[in-house]
C-alpha cells in the first residue's frame, strides 16, 4: 500500500505534472488574503506560511483519500 | 455609505478604484504598501495565467471570464490580445497548462473581489475592523 502512497506523490512532484504551479497559487493567495486581515507585515508572512502549510497539509491529505479510494474501491 | 468628516475619503469609490485597477482602493486609502502587494500578486497572476495557457484563456465567451473580468483592468486590457492570438488558430483546451492558466485568472479575479471589499471595509467601518484585529490579537 505505502509505495502506492509513495508513487502519487513522485507523480506529484514530476516537472511535468502541471499541479506543481498550485504552489506559487496558493502562496500568492495567502499573502493576499492574510494582508487584508493584518497591518503588520511580520505578522502577514508568518500566518501567510502557516495558512499555506495548513492548506497544502490538507489538500495532499485529500488527495491520498481520494486516490486510495479510486485505487482501491 | 457616505464619506464622513473623520474620513472623508467614500468607500464606494475605493471599491471601483480596486477594481479598475488592483489595489488602487487601498492606495485611494492611503495604504500604499498593501496597494503595491496586491496590485503585483493580482496582476502578476493574470500575467502569469495568460503566459501558462499560451494567450488565449481571456475569452469573453467562455463562462471563466465572469470570474476573470473582477480582476479588473489588467483582466480587460488583456482581453483584447487574448482574443487575437486565440484567432490565429486551434486552441488545445485539454491541455493541463492551459486549464492551469485559466484557474490562475479566474482565481486573480476572485482574489481581486476580497481585496476590493477589504479597501471598501477598511474606509466604511474602520473601528469595527480595529476590534476584529484587537480581538484576534488577544485568541
Amino acid at each position: 500500500m505505502w509505495d502506492v502512497v509513495a508513487s502519487f506523490f513522485a507523480d506529484l512532484v514530476s516537472a511535468d505534472n502541471p499541479l506543481w504551479l498550485y504552489y506559487p497559487l496558493c502562496l500568492v493567495v495567502a499573502v493576499a488574503y492574510k494582508a487584508t486581515k493584518f497591518d503588520d507585515p511580520k505578522r502577514i508572512v508568518l500566518a501567510a506560511l502557516h495558512f499555506f502549510v495548513s492548506v497544502t497539509l490538507g489538500m495532499f491529505a485529500l488527495a491520498v483519500v481520494f486516490y486510495l479510494i479510486a485505487r482501491f474501491l | 455609505m457616505t464619506p464622513t468628516e473623520a474620513n472623508p475619503r467614500s468607500p464606494v469609490a475605493a471599491l471601483v478604484l480596486g477594481w479598475v485597477l488592483p489595489g488602487a482602493g487601498h492606495a485611494y486609502g492611503g495604504r500604499w504598501g498593501k496597494a503595491v502587494l496586491f496590485f503585483l500578486a493580482i496582476t502578476g497572476l493574470v500575467v502569469a495565467g495568460l503566459v501558462l495557457a499560451d494567450g488565449t484563456n481571456l475569452l469573453p465567451r467562455r463562462l471563466w471570464f465572469a470570474a476573470q473580468v473582477c480582476a479588473g483592468g489588467p483582466a480587460l486590457a488583456l482581453t483584447p490580445v487574448s482574443q487575437y492570438i486565440a484567432s490565429r488558430g486551434p486552441i488545445d483546451w485539454a491541455d493541463p497548462y492551459h486549464e492551469m492558466g485559466t484557474l490562475y485568472t479566474a482565481v486573480a479575479g476572485f482574489l481581486n473581489v476580497l481585496v476590493m471589499m477589504d479597501a471598501y471595509t477598511r474606509l466604511a467601518y474602520p473601528h469595527r475592523l480595529q476590534e476584529t484585529a484587537d480581538e484576534e490579537e488577544d485568541a
